[in-house]
């Protein structure tokens, strides 16, 4: 996210703590579709993203005051409440599980199997402030990247990676532990 | 688990939480140790920090219209209310969805707690010394866009499942389309109850599923949306919302 996109939505952020509900609907138009497609990828369902979404920017009006711009960026905070929610809403009691269908053909879900078109890793490189993880992440080993991955954008457990990657829980542990100290080490060091 | 004199632990915990892994009992357990530790909502800020543009990647899709409608209506009721009621309302929505959104948010939280040890919410019951007026339910509602502009108003006795209703300056409703009237309850995050369709003509009645010290009580404020002529199909209001206002206990 660019500097200027960043301040405008600081700003946006303002005005909705101050509950100027003109500049709430701006936050809504910029911010809306990343975050709902954030959600839908990790609920698969769209209905859920729709509540979810729904009850974050209800949260995000009620407490825009909260939002503090020197301890992060407008869109991290977003995406936090967003990715928060979802994973309490697949703790739900009674949730019909989604699984995600293996795929024997994708070794690696880097450049192919997440997304149409262009792998996220190419989508990251054209935002200025993620090239930086792109290329930690790059730099991973394949099953740390991948369980680092599927965990993030597919909101999978370690159940559900052992199960996903077909190895044992154990093994997938280590994957996003090693994988997670490699990028902050990487990330420290950029 | 103690994770307290463990800045590695506690730091690989944070990672996990918020990555996504940690989950289960894990999850609720790490949600109550950040509530007051400092240390490790600032560890969970930092992995915010460094794994949040990941969602960059993520393709963008455009949500329904019915989502910004539903947002619209659900934030009318709190740009409505006092600023000290938005206090609770953080309260209740933290509690509520057991969600801590950022390690920040709740640090603030905690803050604005120590701030105002005395805010109160103030009942919105009107006494009334005369025993001539019967103990009842009496909403009050304005304009969405003009505030100043009353436009519905509606009366139950205590005891009657009978809502008695008036269009003040409402005009009619789109074609095909009609009024709904919902209550909307004091805790934020509870979804609007229908209370019934308006009448097509300016006064009338309209039926409560129970007296209204049952039907009414839980709900200090009513709205109305603008809806299919056989009300919403979602259960939840879909249109714009048009009136809302207070429902006062008088008695």
């Amino acid at each position: 996210m660019d500097p200027a996109q960043n301040k405008l939505l600081q700003d946006l952020l303002a005005a909705c703590a101050r509950k100027d509900q003109g500049a709430f609907a701006r936050l809504y138009q910029a911010t809306a579709p990343k975050l709902f497609g954030v959600a839908v990828r990790i609920l698969k369902r769209e209905d859920w993203a729709e509540e979810v979404v729904q009850d974050c920017f209800v949260s995000v009006w009620n407490h825009a005051g909260t939002y503090s711009a020197g301890l992060s960026a407008p869109m991290t905070w977003m995406t936090s409440i967003v990715r928060n929610r979802c994973l309490d809403w697949l703790r739900r009691p009674n949730l019909e599980v989604v699984l995600v269908a293996a795929d024997d053909d994708a070794e690696d879900p880097i450049e192919g199997m997440a997304f149409d078109g262009p792998g996220p890793l190419d989508q990251l490189a054209s935002s200025a402030d993620a090239k930086a993880l792109a290329d930690c992440l790059r730099r991973l080993e394949a099953k740390q990247r991948q369980a680092i991955m599927l965990a993030f954008y597919d909101g999978l457990s370690h159940s559900e990676l052992a199960s996903h990657m077909r190895q044992p829980l154990g093994t997938v542990k280590t994957w996003v532990r090693r994988g997670l100290e490699r990028l902050k080490g990487c990330l420290g060091s950029m | 688990m103690n994770y307290r004199d463990k800045p590695e632990l506690q730091d690989r915990l944070a990672g996990e939480y918020v990555l996504g892994t940690l989950r289960g009992r894990a999850r609720s357990r790490f949600q109550t140790w950040l509530r007051d530790d400092a240390r490790l909502r600032r560890a969970v800020a930092e992995w915010e920090a460094r794994l949040a543009p990941m969602a960059a990647g993520v393709a963008e899709l455009a949500p329904p219209r019915r989502v910004w409608q539903a947002i619209q209506a659900r934030i009318a009721v709190s740009a409505r209310r006092p600023q000290v009621s938005g206090f609770w309302e953080s309260l209740a929505f933290w509690r509520g969805w057991g969600l801590i959104a950022t390690g920040c948010a709740a640090a603030l939280l905690g803050a604005l707690a120590l701030q105002q040890p005395q805010v109160v919410e103030v009942p919105k019951i009107v006494e009334v010394p005369s025993k001539a007026m019967q103990a009842s339910y009496v909403a009050i509602l304005h304009a969405t866009q003009d505030g100043q502009k009353l436009v519905f108003v509606a009366y139950a006795g205590r005891h009657s499942d009978e809502l008695w209703v008036k269009k003040v300056a409402l005009g009619d409703a789109p074609p095909e389309h009609g009024y709904e009237l919902w209550g909307l309850p004091a805790k934020a995050g509870e979804p609007p109850k229908s209370l019934g369709m308006l009448p097509k003509d300016d006064k009338g009645t309209i039926k409560l599923a129970a007296v209204a010290d049952q039907s009414l009580k839980d709900f200090p404020a009513l709205a109305i949306s603008i809806e299919p002529a056989s009300g919403s199909k979602t259960g939840l209001p879909t249109g714009p919302v048009v009136a809302k206002g207070d429902c006062l206990k008088f008695w």
